[in-house]
């Protein structure tokens, strides 16, 4: 068994005023010193490629969303976030989501949606703010959730670099 | 007639300053504590977050009282008035300038000029103490009781030394009026700072143990009372004891700027005119009040045996020695 032996205190040490005055004097100049609050909602923080936001359906250029509502990202979400009713159209990709819900509240922004996806229809955006007052708003259909594929390009290139290594 | 109409005037505008200083102190400590902890602070209500107290105090009143089951109804009630009304009254015998003509009536910068100014701020500044002991009493909590106790003990330990340490500058001073002793060191080589530079240490360490404040803070003490005395109070009676205790520390930092600083004299300007001298009033007070901060955000907290040591083994024999010599040193130069 080890015993320590505690070091005897000089005479300083043991007035303790020099070292008070040490320590008003570190306090004093770090007063001075920058602030390194960020001003969250003015100032978000940055967000990347490999942000993995809230997930968001890509529209194509003429208008139709990518998602030929066949079932796969409802079946990968670990957390039932995802409800599809698909539909027919005359359209030559031959069907389309008729409903796509996404309950944010269940999301758990795992991603897997995104990779189950056979299409490129569905990308993890880097889209992080979620508030309202009510539950039910916070179920996102296919209104809230198309976004043009400009404002996604960034992670869908990454994905597809992703997908290249394989 | 005209006397009370002034003296009104001069009671409204110092009450007024005081709960202002009050306020504003509450919104310096949030923002020199997050400067010294490289955050912003509080700066989202009003320019710079002046408005923040004033945010603070609509909160408190629209929060919900509370009273704890057991408690004593009545004293639960009166004890936050109780510390705060002391710490109100004793900023009446303040001196903060000298004389002043204004629209052809003569004045002096003080609400009352008592004889007995020191004696009547200890006395009922003292009495602050007995609204901490009875709201942690009348809680009917442990945590409460034991903040009101301790509370006491260091009030009992501290309030000595401090009372010695300005016996010392009475007797330099030779008087126990507060405008006195502030004339008495116009001169600044005369301040009590240099002639009692000892008393004026022992008495700024007191001071933070006479207004509760960091690193003798223990009647709150938050990791080991949860609240200390304010365990249970909420709502505006929790406010009354934030504003009772805002109050304390300025009317203390006033006293000590009366008793060590000179007061309102302006170092190498005699006869200054009385705005500078107001201005040099406030200007050591606040650097009191920035004192009372920057210790709080740079202290650890002592440990209770720690505080008793301190208390009766190292500042009671230093403010008796201090006394000692000045006495003696006063009776050989036959002053
Ligand atoms: S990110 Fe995960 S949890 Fe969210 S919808 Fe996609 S699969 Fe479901
Ligand atoms: S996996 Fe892709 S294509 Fe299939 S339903 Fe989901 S989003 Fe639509």
């Amino acid at each position: 068994m080890a015993l320590v032996k505690r070091k005897e205190l000089s005479l300083a040490e043991k007035l303790y005023l020099p070292e008070i005055a040490r320590g008003l004097s570190i306090t004093l100049t770090k007063m001075f010193g920058k602030s390194i609050t960020r001003q969250y909602p003015e100032e978000p923080l940055p967000t990347t490629a490999v942000t993995r936001g809230q997930p968001r359906l890509v529209e194509r250029q003429d208008g139709h969303l990518a998602c030929v509502s066949c079932g796969l990202c409802e079946a990968a979400c670990p957390a039932y976030a995802i409800t599809i009713d698909g539909q027919e159209t005359d359209r030559p990709i031959e069907r389309e989501p008729e409903r796509f819900e996404i309950d944010m509240l269940r999301c758990i922004l795992c991603g897997f949606c995104e990779e189950a996806c056979p299409k490129d229809a569905i990308f993890m955006s880097s889209e992080l703010e979620l508030a309202d007052y009510d539950r039910a708003s916070l179920v996102y259909g296919l209104d809230q959730l198309r976004r043009q594929r400009p404002a996604l390009q960034r992670r869908i290139d990454y994905i597809h670099g992703i997908n290249e290594r394989w | 007639m005209n006397t009370i109409l002034v003296w009104l005037i001069k009671v409204l505008i110092i009450y007024g300053g005081l709960l202002g200083t009050a306020a504003l102190m509450t919104l310096a400590e949030r923002k020199v504590s997050a400067w010294i902890q490289h955050r912003k602070g509080p700066n989202r209500v009003g320019p710079c977050g002046i408005l923040q107290p004033l945010a603070d105090g609509v909160k408190l009143f629209f929060k919900e009282e509370v009273l704890p089951a057991g408690a004593n109804r009545l004293l639960f009630r009166f004890a936050p008035a109780l510390t705060a009304l002391p710490a109100m009254m004793t900023v009446a015998v303040i001196p903060f300038g000298g004389e002043l003509e204004l629209f052809g009536i003569t004045t002096k910068l003080s609400i009352a000029d008592l004889d007995i100014g020191v004696l009547y701020i200890l006395a009922v500044g003292g009495l602050g103490i007995y609204g901490i002991i009875l709201g942690g009493w009348a809680s009917n909590s442990k945590y409460s009781l034991l903040g009101g106790l301790r509370a006491s003990a260091q009030m009992v330990s501290y309030e000595l030394s401090m009372i010695l340490a300005i016996v010392a500058v009475i007797a330099v001073t030779g008087s126990l009026d507060l405008r006195e002793i502030a004339q008495a060191q116009a001169a600044f080589t005369d301040w009590n700072i240099w002639r009692q530079p000892l008393a004026c240490g022992l008495f700024v360490v007191t001071m933070f143990a006479e207004t509760n404040r960091h690193p003798f803070d223990f009647a709150e003490c938050e990791p080991e009372l949860v609240g200390g005395f304010h365990t249970e109070y909420s709502s505006m009676k929790f406010g009354l004891y934030f504003l009772g205790e805002y109050s304390a520390m300025v009317v203390m930092a006033c006293l000590a700027t009366t008793l060590f600083l000179g007061g309102w004299s302006v170092p190498f300007v005699p006869e200054a005119h009385w705005l500078l001298g107001l201005a040099a009033f406030m200007a050591k007070t606040a650097c009191f009040l920035f004192l009372y901060i920057w210790v709080r955000w740079t202290l650890p907290r002592l440990r209770f045996d720690q505080l008793m040591g301190l208390g009766w083994k190292v500042m009671l024999p230093l403010a008796l020695l201090n006394l000692f010599i000045t006495g003696a040193l006063l009776s050989l130069t036959g002053a």
